[in-house]
């Protein structure tokens, strides 16, 4: 149905460039009217080998404008829904033909579309370089070229690598678990922007990626976990040759530079088996980084996984995980607003690249894995794993699959604490919220897991059920903390909840634009101030979820939501 | 399978039966004549003694002894003769009462002093000379070093089934699993064995090791163990060197031929698991009908794109066979028959020994518990991952020997040594419990296949040279491999239902779930290897000079895979169903249900190793009552490794190391009885070729993730030792040591903690001492009364110490520093009560083992060592004439069935019993 009235839609403007209408029909079928005038003067540039600028000229009385675009002859989808004039689109293929159009949205009514203007990207990168030796002195990747990574490429302590807006970087297929390492006491900065967003992607063509392409970015900092190995190493994951040690760090607020503006697509490779690396995963990362605007895609293990540490966050989006979505252990306490998840299928991995998980959850949290060495008994490991989640949107894939076990919204256990507060759990197979055991129980009775203004819809179960295996998290241990479960769909609640055209707005009737917590007080405020090292900490919302209904639109333009 | 085995018996006995009829017969002379063959040995030394004249009183009939002191006279008329032997330097000894059948033959060996003057003659009789040789022929009392030995003799009178069995009768040696030796506490790395003197390669993949049940009881002449070093043995030594002699070929043509059924207390009548089995289980051949498929292996790494139709076909082309059977156990089986003469072939007398073993066995560990420890409340610690169920195993061990000896001329004797050894054990093992990561009961089923083969030939010549010069020369090869095809597991989890949240048993998709693995070792080894030894000085005082030089080339290939099927996206209903029908069904060309993916990738490598050695020792007397043994071995080691890395990058490591190892001992004759032993020494100890590997691997017997360090260094020790040993009687003794060795830079197996949880690497820790004191006593009951005199009683033990120091540099040991080495139990106890009937036909023993609990592997973090626990054995054999040449035997293995345990802290690791053993056997000397 959307795509015959996209084609007549595009059929009715082409016509209507062409001069054989001289009047605007009325056939335009959706809810085109007439009255409204499509912007005139479409302009599309290549800003960069992934970028474009789409311009046009103002319509009077227009609240907004819908452009669409297509690759090559292909079918035109919305890319954007701008209030102005002006919208780079991101995520784009280097050397690609596409065509765009734009209509006008006056209120309820929408204009026809212009005649589409098509445009080619850029080649990608003019320049190609190879990044396969450690990097021991700072340097700067440049937005012209375009970096293959190649094996288990570091950052040395004391070097910096600064990478420019737009720069695209990829991990070598041809090279298996390729990753870049940025070690205790090296920096990263990798500051794109909405329009020109900093790529990490598999060296595959498009059209065959697949998760665990590549390995990952992986941070390792200088702060504490409460794995207390007392002067003994602890390796992150990866090879023998190239991991890093990660135990026995001292400064909480240790910096290992900033990550803005960045995607992280198909990675996840495995060394060996239950040995995948994350599409991001921090290692005792301190609060002195700056983590926003991150979204990953299509990883085939975690997509953010914090060891320990304290890095703060915020606007993070994960876009189909081959495991959890943002997962936390060994005394992690940093705190994170505005995060997003969404999760509809497993996409097959590269072959040989490991396994996709048989446990994926929204969150799951650990206090110290006790099958771990250094991990103190079962709940006694300090400090205690303790972050916030404010303001999430975390969506699960329902009936979309079955998996052996996981599939709850949040997993809590092994002596985990955690602050999950103003946000969305939907479509959880199992149980939206699940306290594993008694030492993670324990934490909750002496307010350590606080749980509150949670908005619950199409879960298997909200709670643990009494009687089960799992049996503390069950609806009394919350009984005044406004976990509620929303009438009606998931999909009811947002704008849109389809890929690629996501819009986690909540709708107009949606449950999410109330019932959060607007004001904290008391551990809560204590918890979640001070972010980014700052004065200002994570705000309370009177909505819930990951999207203020007033906006803005945080995701858009930077993210995409296309497995190619 | 039954059949199968009464049809092994039935060729064995066929063969037997051909070999005896159509074999010569050695034709009835006209006159009746014997003849008499035997060994001249010194009586100081146990070294056989050539040129001496040996005639028979009253005759023409006489010879002289040729290599190793041998002899051997024909044509001698039947009846009571008697035998002069004399040789310059040596007491002249007559020997009388040689009663020599009419066509038969008699063995008489002979052991001669040393004397300065000519000596009047010694008369002695025939049966009174035995005594004089067997005291000659203690290894223990003769060796220039310190060797404790097991004879043919002492394990015919025991249980023993193997050289395993047999060599735990040593003071200071435990068994591990029934296979592997520890000696004064020192892991398998400070072990090495030896066949006929050429070195044995270890069959297992990862570990330095040779499993001793792979040598049949029945093939043994002895096991010795040396635990001092002298030049002329390999460097690689601390713990000791075990050196396996196959039999020797006796003087007349004899044939025998045994049998035995066992019954199992746990294993035999009653319902067992077993893996289902394929191909010629029954003699070792199981591995064809379970090779990895080809289509499997088309795939390399899997590292291009598979279609789901590529992947329906890779299902399909595994066996699908998972599940566990039952079957009733039945008794233990074994029979061997073995032939052995000396005759003339183209008038070389030519010895030779052919035998053959058989032997079929069950056992079953029941009530088997295994789990993992976790960090308590306070410093306890508690269950995790606790599994409770049983294994069934089925055990075949074939092998046969062929020597053959011959003489070229009197000087010269050249050998040629066969064997073959085999094991196929089937192993099926089944247990549940809770499993922490999914949060409910899971049930696992592993089904196992392992086969084990060594082949050992060896060409050897020794060569008198004058009265001075000794030379001996030998070619081995050695090839052992070990065959581990088509292992299954198979994991069912009992998983709360979305809707009900009722355990619904289905099968398990993670990737360690359900598995497929392939292990494939070789490996071989080629070895010269040239001694010659010169004495110097008067005859009653010489001075030996050795010098000697071995070269050693060895090939392994290891390649290991394993393959993880993942069923995806199949219902609850679906996956509960049983595990053939599920790959049946879902495996079809147009479903899109399985995955394929390689599990354990990094298990292969290849490795060469290329040892030059060369050595001088001189053995020389200081007074009449000391000699000194000094000398220095120079080693030159050139190993290569290369191993593979999950997308195909080769990986290099290796050594390359030149040492020079002195050795000096002083060995006093206190008194004609008594001796004294000094002796210290520097060993060396090498990392073994997997160790040096920094590719991460899943150890395929523990299932830990292992890494090695490509900089790891071959590690030195110093050995000292004193031994004080006094032999009052023939057959008796009593003997102290104290042993010390110091070790720098010992490799150990160390803990790495990592993202992921626990693996284990090695490193050259700091350093590490081990000490200790061994008693042996052996004492004839007569002493004390006359009716004692068939009862002999013996004991063994040792009190050890050890410390080793990890150390904090490089990759870091989370172990616990200062602790006593992994392995090394504080003390080691055999003891045991011998009854020999006066007519030596019918005797008796009952044997009692234990050994003190040892560091099974070091704790890591807060955690405790986990500790082996002691544990106690009781054997019993009895033999009887029956009648005639038949004899029969009676054993009775395991008698109190003591558990088997492993723990760490509060927690129980690991526990089970293997059962009783009774088993009864006839055997037959025509």
């Amino acid at each position: 149905m959307k795509l015959e009235g996209r084609t007549l839609r595009t059929f009715a403007a082409t016509l209507l460039t062409l001069g054989v209408f001289t009047a605007c029909g009325d056939d335009d079928p959706p809810s085109g009217n007439n009255s409204v005038d499509p912007p005139s003067g479409l302009t599309v540039t290549a800003t960069s080998a992934t970028t474009t600028r789409v311009t046009f000229t103002a319509v009077s009385g227009a609240s907004s404008y819908i452009v669409q675009r297509a690759s090559g002859a292909g079918a035109f989808a919305t890319v954007g829904t701008p209030a102005g004039t002006t919208f780079d689109d991101v995520g784009l293929d280097p050397n690609t033909q596409y065509r765009y159009q734009v209509a006008t949205v006056e209120g309820s009514r929408t204009s026809a579309f212009t005649a589409p203007v098509t445009v080619t990207t850029s080649a990608s990168g003019r320049f190609a370089a190879t990044l396969s030796a450690p990097i021991t002195a700072s340097r700067t990747l440049f937005a012209d070229s375009v970096y293959t990574i190649q094996g288990y490429v570091r950052i040395a302590s004391g070097a910096t690598l600064t990478i420019q807006p737009g720069t695209r970087i990829l991990g070598d297929f041809n090279t298996p678990g390729s990753s870049l390492f940025v070690t205790r006491g090296a920096k990263i900065v990798a500051i794109g922007t909405a329009a020109n967003p900093i790529v990490f992607t598999s060296s595959q063509p498009v059209g065959s990626r697949k998760p665990g392409d590549w390995g990952g970015l992986v941070i390792v900092g200088n702060a504490r976990i409460n794995r207390n190995s007392a002067g003994t190493s602890i390796f992150t994951e990866g090879p023998t040759t190239a991991r890093q040690d990660y135990a026995n760090g001292t400064d909480d607020n240790d910096n290992s530079g900033t990550l803005r503006y960045v995607r992280i697509e198909f990675a996840g490779y495995a060394e060996t088996t239950n040995e995948e690396l994350n599409s991001l995963s921090m290692y005792a990362v301190g609060r002195g980084t700056t983590i926003e605007y991150v979204q990953t895609m299509a990883g085939l293990d975690d997509s953010f996984e914090w060891f320990g540490g304290t890095v703060d966050g915020r606007y993070l989006v994960s876009y189909e995980s081959g495991d959890d979505h943002f997962d936390w252990t060994e005394g992690y306490r940093g705190r994170n607003q505005f995060l997003i998840a969404f999760q509809s299928q497993q996409i097959p991995q590269r072959a040989g690249a490991g396994s996709l998980s048989t446990d994926p959850n929204g969150f799951e949290g650990d206090g110290c894995e006790n099958t771990r060495p250094f991990c103190t008994t079962f709940a006694g490991s300090v400090p205690f794993s303790n972050p916030v989640f404010a303001n999430f949107t975390v969506v699960g894939f329902g009936s979309a699959f079955t998996t052996s076990s996981g599939g709850y919204g949040a997993v809590i256990r092994r002596g985990a604490g955690v602050t999950l507060i103003n946000g969305i759990l939907a479509r959880w197979p199992r149980t939206a919220i699940n306290i594993r055991d008694l030492a993670t129980d324990t934490l909750r009775q002496r307010d350590s897991v606080t749980i509150r203004n949670v908005l619950l819809v199409e879960n298997g179960a909200n709670f643990d059920a009494p009687g089960g295996s799992n049996v503390f998290g069950q609806q009394a241990n919350f009984a005044s903390n406004n976990i509620v479960e929303a009438s009606g769909t998931a999909a009811s609640l947002f704008v849109s909840l389809t890929p690629p055209g996501l819009d986690w707005t909540p709708s107009a009737a949606s449950a999410a634009r109330t019932g959060g917590l607007a004001t904290f007080t008391g551990s809560v405020a204590a918890r979640v101030s001070g972010l980014f090292g700052g004065t200002s900490g994570i705000v309370g919302t009177s909505y819930v979820g990951a999207v203020d209904p007033a906006g803005p639109k945080w995701y858009e333009g930077w993210t995409v939501y296309v497995i190619n | 399978m039954k059949n199968r085995s009464i049809a092994a018996t039935a060729l064995l006995l066929g063969a037997m039966a051909a070999f005896f009829t159509l074999s010569p017969e050695v034709s009835a002379a006209q006159v009746p004549t014997g003849r008499i063959v035997g060994r001249v040995i010194d009586r100081q030394s146990g070294q056989g003694i050539a040129d001496v004249g040996v005639q028979v009183v009253g005759t023409t009939a006489g010879v002289m002894s040729g290599v190793d002191g041998r002899y051997s006279i024909t044509g001698i008329p039947a009846g009571t003769v008697s035998m002069h032997i004399r040789r310059i330097g040596y007491q002249p000894k007559t020997i009388t009462a040689l009663m020599l059948p009419a066509n038969g033959s008699i063995e008489q060996d002979v052991a001669l002093d040393v004397a300065s003057v000519q000596l009047q003659t010694l008369e002695v009789t025939a049966s009174a000379e035995r005594g004089t040789v067997n005291e000659a022929l203690d290894r223990q009392r003769t060796a220039t070093g310190i060797v404790s030995s097991v004879t043919a003799e002492q394990i015919a009178r025991s249980p023993d089934s193997d050289a395993a069995s047999a060599i735990q009768r040593v003071s200071g040696v435990t068994v591990q699993d029934g296979r592997y030796v520890f000696v004064r506490g020192l892991g398998e790395r400070y072990t090495n064995t030896s066949l006929n003197g050429a070195r044995v390669p270890s069959p297992e993949p990862e570990r330095k090791v040779v499993p001793l049940d792979l040598f049949p009881a029945s093939l043994l002449q002895t096991v010795t163990t040396s635990k001092t070093f002298t030049p002329d043995q390999s460097g690689d030594f601390s713990g000791a060197q075990v050196d396996i002699q196959t039999r020797e070929f006796p003087a007349r043509r004899t044939l025998s031929y045994s049998m035995s059924m066992g019954y199992n207390d746990a294993a035999s009548g009653s319902q067992i698991l077993s893996a289902p089995s394929a191909g010629s289980e029954w003699i070792g051949f199981g591995g064809e009908a379970r090779k990895l498929p080809s289509l499997v292996r088309q795939y390399g790494n899997f590292n291009s794109n598979i279609s789901q139709l590529e992947y329906n076909r890779l299902v399909r082309s595994f066996r699908n066979s998972w599940t566990a059977d039952a079957a009733s156990g039945r008794p233990n089986y074994s029979t061997g028959v073995s032939i052995g003469g000396e005759d003339r072939i183209f008038k070389h007398p030519v010895g030779y020994i052919g035998s053959l073993s058989y032997s079929y066995g069950q056992e079953v560990r029941e009530n088997e518990e295994r789990a993992q420890a976790v960090g308590g409340v306070n410093g306890t610690t508690q269950s995790f991952n606790a599994f409770r169920g049983s294994t069934g195993r089925t055990s075949i061990l074939w092998g046969g020997l062929l020597n053959l000896s011959t003489w070229i001329g009197r000087n010269s004797k050249i050998s040629l040594n066969n064997t073959y050894n085999r094991t196929a054990d089937n192993e099926a093992r089944q247990d549940s419990g809770f499993y922490d990561l999914g949060n409910f009961d899971i049930e696992r089923t592993m089904l196992r296949y392992v086969e084990r083969t060594v082949l050992s030939n060896q060409l050897r010549g020794d060569h008198v040279l004058g009265t001075r010069h000794t030379v001996d020369w030998a070619v081995n090869y050695a090839g052992v491999t070990r065959v581990e095809p088509d292992r299954s597991n198979l994991t069912y989890g009992f998983i709360p239902d979305v809707q009900t949240n009722q355990p619904v048993r289905q099968l398990l998709t993670a990737p360690e779930a359900n598995r497929r693995t392939f292990g494939d070792l070789d490996e071989h080894s080629i070895s010269p290897s040239l001694n010659y030894k010169l004495a110097i000085g008067p005859e009653t005082r010489q001075t030996y000079l050795k010098v000697g030089a071995l070269y050693r080339d060895a090939k392994r290939d290891v390649d290991t895979r394993s393959f993880s099927i993942i069923p995806q996206n199949l219902t609850e209903a679906e996956l509960a169903q049983p595990a053939e029908d599920l790959f049946d069904r879902y495996s079809t060309d147009d479903s899109d249900v399985f995955r394929v993916e390689p599990y354990l990738t990094t298990g292969s490598y290849r490795a060469r190793e290329r040892l030059s050695a060369g050595y001088f020792m001189a053995d020389h007397p200081l007074t009449d009552r000391i000699r000194a043994i000094a000398g220095a071995r120079v080693e030159h080691d050139r190993l290569e490794v290369t191993t593979l890395n999950k997308s195909g990058t080769e990986f290099l490591s290796g050594l390359n190391d030149t040492d020079v190892l002195p050795s000096i001992a002083l060995n006093l004759s206190v008194t004609d009885a008594q001796n004294l032993r000094l002796s210290a020494s520097q060993t060396l100890s090498r990392p073994e070729y997997r160790e040096l590997s920094p590719l991460l691997y899943q150890d395929a017997i523990g299932d830990e993730f292992v890494f090695g360090d490509t900089s790891l260094k071959r590690a030195l020790i110093q050995n000292y030792d004193i031994r004080w040993e006094w032999y009052p009687k023939a057959g008796e003794v009593l003997s102290v040591a104290l042993f010390a060795k110091r070790f720098s830079q010992p490799i150990e197996r160390v803990f790495v903690a990592s993202s992921g949880g626990t693996q284990i690497s090695f490193v050259n820790a700091d350093g590490a001492e081990n000490y200790g004191v061994e008693l042996e006593l052996r004492k004839g009951l007569g002493a004390f009364t006359e009716r004692l005199t068939p009862f002999t009683f013996f004991a063994n033990g040792t009190i050890m110490q050890s410390d080793i120091r990890p150390g904090n540099e490089g990759i870091v040991a989370t172990t616990r520093d200062n602790r006593p080495m992994v392995g090394q139990s504080p003390f080691v106890v055999n003891a045991g009560l011998a009854y020999t009937s006066t007519s030596g036909k019918a005797n008796a023993v009952v044997l009692y083992n234990v050994s003190g609990k040892r560091i099974f592997a070091a704790g890591v973090g807060e955690l405790p060592d986990s500790y082996e626990q002691e544990r106690h054995a009781l054997d019993v054999s009895v033999s009887l004439p029956v009648w005639r040449t038949i004899a029969a035997k009676i054993d009775l293995k395991n008698l109190l069935d003591y558990p088997y345990e492993i723990s760490q802290g509060q927690v129980t690791r690991e526990r089970y019993t293997a059962g009783r053993v009774f088993s009864a056997g006839l055997s037959w000397r025509p």
